[in-house]
C-alpha cells in the first residue's frame, strides 16, 4: 500500500497537472475534445506518447542512461517502412510491416545497448553518435517527404491508435511479471549494490535497451500512421520532448524510480499544454517561451513536493 | 612496459590519442586534398577550431562537476542576436557586451541553482531554460534579427588577419593565453580543486566544507559567459546575426569534451583534452567536407567517431 502510495506521489504533480489542463482545455476547444473526437485525440497525440514510453527502461537502469536516438529512431522507423518498405519493394500488408519496424528498433536498440553496456561508452554519448547516423541515414534513403503510407497504417492514426500505446502497455505488464523488472529496479537504484549482489548488471541494462528499441519501433509506427507518409525531418524532434515528458511524469533521470504510467500521464500533460497555447492562437515564439518556462517549472514543483515528501517521511 | 597501458588507458593517454588522431587526419587530408594545408585553409581551420574551443570551456567545466548544458546553443544564438540588434540601435559596444555578459551570467547561475539546489537533472533544467531563452529572442526581433558586429570584432576572427609577422587574426592567440589560464586555475586554484572534488564525489565534497550550490550556481554562469563571448565571436566571424547559429555547437561541445578525455559522470578530464578534441572535430569536418561528403554523411560520420571514444570503467572496479 505505500509502494502503491509513493508510485501515485512521485506522478503527482503531473497526474495534478492533467487534471488542471484538461479542466482549461474543455471550454477552450469543446469541438477537440468532445467524445466523438476522442479517436483523433489520442491519434495526435500516439506518437509522443509513444516515444515517451520508449524512452522510460532506459532511463530507469539508471546511471546516466538516456537514449537520445529515440526520435531519430521514430523517423527511420518510419522511412524505412514507407520509402523502403512500401514504395518501392511494394510489401504493403501488416504481417511484414509490423515485424520489420519492431526488428528495426529491436536492432537499433541492442546496437545502443552493446555500445553502452559492452563497450561502455557513456548513454549520452553513445545514443548521441547513434541520433547523428540515424538523422544522416534517414535523409539519404530520403532526402523529401513522400507519401502515401498503406491504407491499413493510415486507419491507425484515429480511435484504432489505442492499440499500439495497448500493445506498449502488455508487454510493459508482462516484463513486470518477470524478475527482470525487480533486477532492473535495483540496477537502476543502485548498480553497485546490485553488481555485488551478483546481478549482471551489464545483461539487465542491455535488456534496457531493447526494450526501448523496439518500443520505439512501435512509436515510429505510431508517427508514420500519424502523418500518412514519410517525412525524413520529423523524428528528431520528439527526443528531448520526450525526455522532458518523463521527467515530468515523476521518472527519476537518476534511474531506478518511476514508470510507464507516469511517462504516459506527462506525455498527455505536455500534449494538453501544447493544446491550450494553441487554442490561444499566440505566435509560436510565445509558444516556445512558455514551454521551456512550464517545463521548468514542472520539474522545480516536482523536485520540491518529492522534498516536503521526504522530510514528511524522515 | 606494464604502466604504458594504464597510462594510455587514463586521462593523459587520452588527451596524447587525440592530439596524435588529429595530427593523422591532417597527415590524411593533406594526401588526399590538394590545398588541405595552404595557408589559408590552415587558417581557416584555426579560426574555426578556436570559436569551438570557446564554446566548449563552460562545458568542459560543467563536464568536470558532473553535470551537463544543453542551453549552450540557445546562449551563442541570444548573445549573438542581442549583441547585434542593440550595437545597430546604436549602443556602445562595450556597454552591449557587459549587459549581455551579465545577462548571460545570471542565467547561468540560475541553471546551476535550480539544478543543485533542488537536485535535478540539468539536462532538463538547462534545455527548458534554454527554449525560453530563444523563444524570447525570437518574440523580440520577430524571427528576423537586425544589426552587424563592430568592425573591430569582425577583425578579431578574420580568417585573413594577422598579429604582428604571424598570420592569423588575434583570436588564435588569445586562446592560447586564455587555454593555459583556464588549464591553469583547473589544476592549482582553490575553485579548480573544489571542481574536481566535488565532481568525483558529490557525497564528500559538502564534508570538505564545499558548497555544492555555490559551485555549481557559479560554474554555470561561466559556461554561459563563454557561450555568449562565442556567440559575440560568431557575430565578427559571420557579420550578421542568426539566432540558430549556436545550433551545431550543442553536440559538437559535448563531443569535444569527450573526445578530448572527461567523464560525462565528472571529476575527471580537462581543457587541454578538450583543445585535443576541437582539434579532431575540426579536422573532421573539414576532411568530410572536403571529400566532397553531403552534410547528412558528414553529421553521420561525426556520429560514428563519437562512438569511437569515451569508455567507461566497469561497474566492478567502482566497488
Amino acid at each position: 500500500m505505500t509502494g502503491f502510495l509513493s508510485k501515485w506521489r512521485s506522478a503527482g504533480f503531473a497526474s495534478v497537472l492533467l487534471i488542471v489542463l484538461l479542466v482549461i482545455n474543455l471550454p477552450l476547444n469543446p469541438a477537440r475534445f468532445y467524445p466523438s473526437a476522442w479517436g483523433a485525440l489520442i491519434g495526435l497525440a500516439a506518437p509522443l506518447i509513444g516515444a515517451a514510453l520508449a524512452s522510460t527502461p532506459v532511463i530507469l537502469s539508471g546511471r546516466g542512461g538516456i537514449d537520445i536516438s529515440v526520435g531519430p529512431l521514430m523517423g527511420f522507423v518510419n522511412a524505412i517502412v514507407i520509402q523502403t518498405l512500401f514504395l518501392r519493394a511494394g510489401i504493403g500488408t501488416p504481417l511484414v510491416l509490423v515485424p520489420a519496424a519492431l526488428l528495426v528498433g529491436a536492432l537499433i536498440g541492442a546496437i545502443n545497448g552493446f555500445l553502452t553496456t559492452i563497450i561502455r561508452i557513456q548513454p549520452i554519448v553513445a545514443t548521441l553518435g547513434t541520433y547523428l547516423v540515424l538523422t544522416g541515414v534517414t535523409l539519404t534513403i530520403l532526402p523529401a517527404p513522400i507519401g502515401p503510407a498503406p491504407g491499413w497504417l493510415k486507419a491507425m492514426a484515429g480511435s484504432l491508435s489505442i492499440l499500439p500505446l495497448a500493445t506498449i502497455f502488455v508487454a510493459w505488464w508482462i516484463v513486470r511479471r518477470f524478475p527482470y523488472y525487480d533486477l532492473l529496479m535495483a540496477v537502476g537504484s543502485d548498480d553497485r549494490a546490485a553488481y555485488t549482489a551478483g546481478v549482471d548488471v551489464t545483461r539487465v541494462r542491455f535488456v534496457a535497451y531493447v526494450i526501448t528499441g523496439v518500443f520505439a519501433g512501435i512509436a515510429g509506427l505510431m508517427l508514420t500512421a500519424l502523418i500518412g507518409s514519410a517525412d525524413p525531418n520529423i523524428g528528431q524532434t520528439y527526443t528531448l520532448i520526450a525526455v522532458a515528458a518523463v521527467a515530468l511524469g515523476g521518472v527519476s533521470l537518476a534511474g531506478g524510480r518511476g514508470g510507464l504510467i507516469g511517462a504516459a500521464i506527462g506525455a498527455i500533460d505536455i500534449f494538453l499544454l501544447q493544446s491550450v497555447l494553441t487554442s490561444f492562437n499566440v505566435s509560436i515564439y510565445v509558444l516556445q517561451i512558455a514551454y521551456g518556462a512550464i517545463l521548468v517549472a514542472a520539474v522545480i514543483l516536482t523536485a520540491v513536493q518529492e522534498r516536503a515528501a521526504r522530510k514528511e517521511r524522515a | 612496459m606494464p604502466n604504458l597501458t594504464a597510462w594510455m588507458a587514463g586521462t593523459n593517454g587520452r588527451i596524447f590519442g587525440a592530439f596524435v588522431i588529429a595530427a593523422a587526419l591532417h597527415v590524411a587530408g593533406t594526401i588526399m586534398i590538394p590545398g588541405y594545408s595552404s595557408s589559408f585553409a590552415i587558417r581557416a581551420m584555426l579560426v574555426i577550431a578556436s570559436l569551438l574551443a570557446v564554446a566548449s570551456i563552460g562545458q568542459t567545466l560543467v563536464v568536470i562537476l558532473g553535470g551537463i548544458d544543453l542551453s549552450i546553443p540557445f546562449i551563442i544564438g541570444f548573445a549573438n542576436v542581442v549583441a547585434a540588434q542593440l550595437y545597430g540601435d546604436g549602443w556602445n559596444f562595450v556597454a552591449v557586451c557587459l549587459l549581455v555578459g551579465v545577462m548571460a551570467l545570471a542565467i547561468g547561475a540560475f541553471n546551476g541553482f535550480i539544478s543543485r539546489k533542488l537536485d535535478i537533472h540539468p539536462l532538463i533544467v538547462t534545455l527548458g531554460v534554454g527554449m525560453v531563452v530563444q523563444g524570447c529572442v525570437l518574440l523580440w526581433t520577430a524571427g528576423f534579427p537586425s544589426g552587424s558586429a563592430p568592425a573591430a570584432v569582425s577583425a578579431f576572427v578574420s580568417i585573413g588577419g594577422s598579429v604582428g609577422p604571424l598570420p592569423v587574426p588575434w583570436l588564435v592567440p588569445s586562446l592560447v593565453v586564455l587555454a593555459a589560464l583556464i588549464i591553469l586555475v583547473l589544476a592549482r586554484s582553490p575553485y579548480g580543486r573544489r571542481l574536481y572534488a566535488l565532481g568525483s564525489n558529490p557525497g564528500a565534497a559538502p564534508l570538505a566544507l564545499i558548497d555544492p550550490v555555490k559551485m555549481w550556481s557559479i560554474t554555470f554562469a561561466l559556461s554561459a559567459l563563454f557561450a555568449a563571448v562565442a556567440g559575440v565571436l560568431l557575430l565578427g566571424f559571420t557579420g550578421s546575426a542568426y539566432g540558430d547559429v549556436g545550433q551545431p555547437y550543442l553536440f559538437q561541445t559535448i563531443a569535444a569534451v569527450v573526445v578530448g578525455g572527461a567523464a560525462l559522470v565528472g571529476g575527471r578530464g580537462n581543457y587541454l583534452g578538450t583543445i585535443a578534441g576541437v582539434l579532431v572535430l575540426t579536422e573532421i569536418n573539414t576532411l568530410l567536407i572536403g571529400l566532397g561528403f553531403q552534410p547528412a554523411a558528414v553529421q553521420a560520420a561525426l556520429g560514428l567517431i563519437i562512438l569511437l571514444y569515451g569508455r567507461e570503467r566497469h561497474v566492478s572496479t567502482t566497488i
